[in-house]
């Protein structure tokens, strides 16, 4: 793809990623899709074997995500000149997606990367993976994948061809990079990221739900909080799903969006709303029997920007999904929302908490005082015969704050063609648990909390560097804005607007402060936005 | 090393960094996702963890430090993959308001 401009840019984003892939018809035959890679692909690929269950060149011995299959494309086009319709792109992302996926526990581990909640350290891979991969890329770019040995090791020939200098970094210099690239982490890579897998095996086999009807949903926007609504899916002639959204944020303001949703590999839900004039994305993972799905939403132009997404299906019987909030501090009377769907008969807050005024009630939402009198734990939650295990945090009180993300990137931008990268803060509470001491495995996480927030210097570089004063700025919600890109004067040396900051959450709570602290690095911008980082 | 001697605060930190080892271990696994754990120069950060070695402003040498696929990643890789990219930019440190990037969200 060749650079685009920001008047082009705008535009594509409104059309979004994969959410065009749901133009394609559901009713793709395999016929149609397998037409579109001969006509477009057998210029450089080959085709052998049966015409009815063809193999085609290096496609065949590779499954990939929605995202992973566009981002091929992506590079087909961009760098081998293939020349193919938005509709015939569409329609092959479809297939071979569907074809060629993934099993939803092969894409468990690294859903972050498909939902953009990038603002992690990824922990606990192969070192030989991450010194020889994930040194320029995540991990999850190629966790996310599974090819054959030797796709794997035509994989690091195309990095040797395509990006020569991948050999002069360090940890490749001083060892003879290819040969360990080809001949042991492309093995290894073979193994523990297969074509062949029981776990995709079965989920051929596996029948697919429909993802149609109503679905109570939950989650967090930044900005604006916490929300609970009710989202239909109506699955169209075309095999997408209209959407509509009607629901709430908990200061009881109004949430209301509309929009597609195309569902990828049986299981992988991707949404676009206009959501109150705000374009967002939704990306979702169903469970087995398609009766919840789990992710996250973001805003379409900024996905940095978002929380996490909960839908669970109204399939008639009484479910408690929520309690916002999720906590409850022993000896204090405290306003609570039970979200749930036919909710009928009584009110159980688990032992020692008890309910000391109805406020309102209807089946999707109970709004009530309640005061806990017992010890601390994490109570389950019933109204009627339907419960909600771990939904609400007794407590005596907050020991510990956590920042989240903890760590994190924004990126200077605004005044060039790159926009800013800003950077979304939630502060968790937990209490000091039996051991009494915070910070110990036993901590009782009581969920998010309302907090101040704060940035100051991370060390003292960055304060000789006014890194506080020149890199950005934290609102009331959280929210963090970098500075604008460019050459500062005012700096040492013209430098950017770059900095190490702490950010800092304060949680009041009886006239006490609890803080935490979070890192973050104000950095120069990322000219290259993948579909997968 | 041991014969050399240190003139500046850059050549300074390179001394602190007490054995490649230690910086390995920095360098392969402490970066967000997005960025680039490749810090010889870095493009986030620098193989201390910091901005201080960094090239600053990036405007200043933008072409040279980047090294046409240095980072290819996180700046475009001007030797194969994106040869136009920065074309009407020659002089990013007076031009730098025209620098876009490669954004694949689109078709």
């Amino acid at each position: 793809m060749a650079p685009t401009n920001k008047s082009t840019r705008r535009t594509l984003i409104g059309s979004g990623v994969l959410l065009l892939a749901g133009m394609a018809s559901v009713s793709v035959q395999a016929d149609d899709a397998r037409q579109i890679i001969r006509d477009r692909c057998l210029a450089c690929h080959t085709e052998s074997g049966d015409r009815s269950t063809p193999s085609f060149s290096r496609i065949s011995e590779q499954r990939k995500t929605p995202e992973g299959w566009q981002f091929t494309i992506n590079r087909m086009i961009n760098l081998r000149g293939l020349d193919i319709s938005a509709d015939e792109k569409r329609e092959l992302i479809r297939y071979l997606a569907d074809t060629q996926g993934l099993a939803p526990s092969e894409a468990e581990p690294f859903r972050y990367l498909l939902e953009q909640d990038t603002n992690l350290v990824e922990e606990g891979g192969d070192p030989a993976l991450a010194e020889t991969c994930a040194r320029c890329h995540s991990a999850a770019r190629f966790g996310l994948q599974r090819r054959t040995t030797e796709e794997w090791q035509l994989l690091v020939n195309f990095h040797m061809g395509q990006f020569p200098t991948t050999e002069f970094h360090s940890l490749a210099r001083d060892r003879k990079w290819y040969e360990i690239a080809h001949d042991e982490v492309a093995v290894k890579l073979g193994e523990q990221y297969p074509l062949l897998t029981p776990a995709w095996d079965n989920w051929k086999q596996a029948v697919k739900t429909d993802l149609d009807g109503r679905w109570r949903v939950t989650g967090f926007v930044p900005g604006k909080g916490e929300y609970d609504a009710w989202m239909s899916a109506s699955k169209a002639d075309d095999g997408r799903y209209n959407l509509t959204l009607e629901g709430q944020y908990t200061d009881g303001s109004p949430l209301s969006g509309s929009g597609k949703a195309t569902v990828y590999t049986g299981y992988e839900w991707r949404a676009t709303l206009d959501i109150d004039g705000v374009k967002m994305r939704q990306v979702m993972a169903a469970d087995a029997k398609g009766e919840s799905m789990k992710g996250r939403m973001f805003l379409a132009a900024e996905r940095e920007i978002g929380g996490a997404l909960n839908a669970v299906k109204d399939t008639q019987a009484a479910a408690v999904v929520a309690v916002m909030p999720s906590y409850l501090r022993v000896g204090e009377s405290t306003e609570l929302t039970i979200i749930g769907q036919n909710l009928n008969g009584d009110v159980d807050l688990g032992p020692g908490v008890k309910v000391e005024k109805l406020l309102d009630r209807s089946d999707d939402r109970i709004h009530l005082i309640a005061k806990a009198t017992g010890s601390e734990g994490v109570q389950s939650i019933q109204v009627g015969k339907a419960e909600l295990a771990s939904g609400l945090a007794v407590y005596s009180e907050l020991a510990r704050v956590d920042v989240m993300p903890k760590n994190a990137v924004a990126r200077i931008g605004g005044l060039s063609q790159m926009p800013k990268v800003r950077t979304a803060y939630r502060a968790v509470g937990y209490s000091a648990g039996v051991d009494g001491k915070p910070g110990t495995e036993d901590d009782l996480r009581l969920g998010y909390m309302p907090a101040s927030w704060s940035i100051k210097p991370a060390d003292e570089i960055a304060a000789e560097d006014k890194d506080a004063q020149f890199a950005g700025s934290i609102d009331a919600a959280g929210i963090f804005t970098p500075g604008d890109d460019g050459p500062n004067p005012q700096r040492k040396m013209s430098a950017n607007n770059v900095g190490r900051l702490t950010v800092v959450a304060n949680v009041e709570e009886a006239g006490k402060q609890v803080a935490g602290e979070g890192s973050l690095i104000v950095s120069v911008p990322d000219f290259v936005r993948r579909v997968l980082d | 090393m041991k014969h050399l001697k240190s003139l500046n605060k850059k050549a300074q930190l390179i001394n602190q960094a007490v054995s490649p080892e230690e910086v390995e271990d920095v360098v392969a696994m402490q970066t967000v996702v997005g960025c680039t754990a490749t810090t010889d120069p870095g493009w986030e950060l620098d193989p201390f963890g910091g901005l201080g070695s960094l090239c600053q402003p990036m405007e200043s040498d933008l072409y040279g430090c980047a090294d046409a696929c240095w980072w290819p990643a996180q700046v475009p890789d001007t030797m194969h993959t994106y040869p136009d990219w920065g074309k009407d930019v020659v002089k990013a440190n007076e031009d730098w308001r025209k620098l876009d990037g490669i954004f694949e969200d689109g078709e």
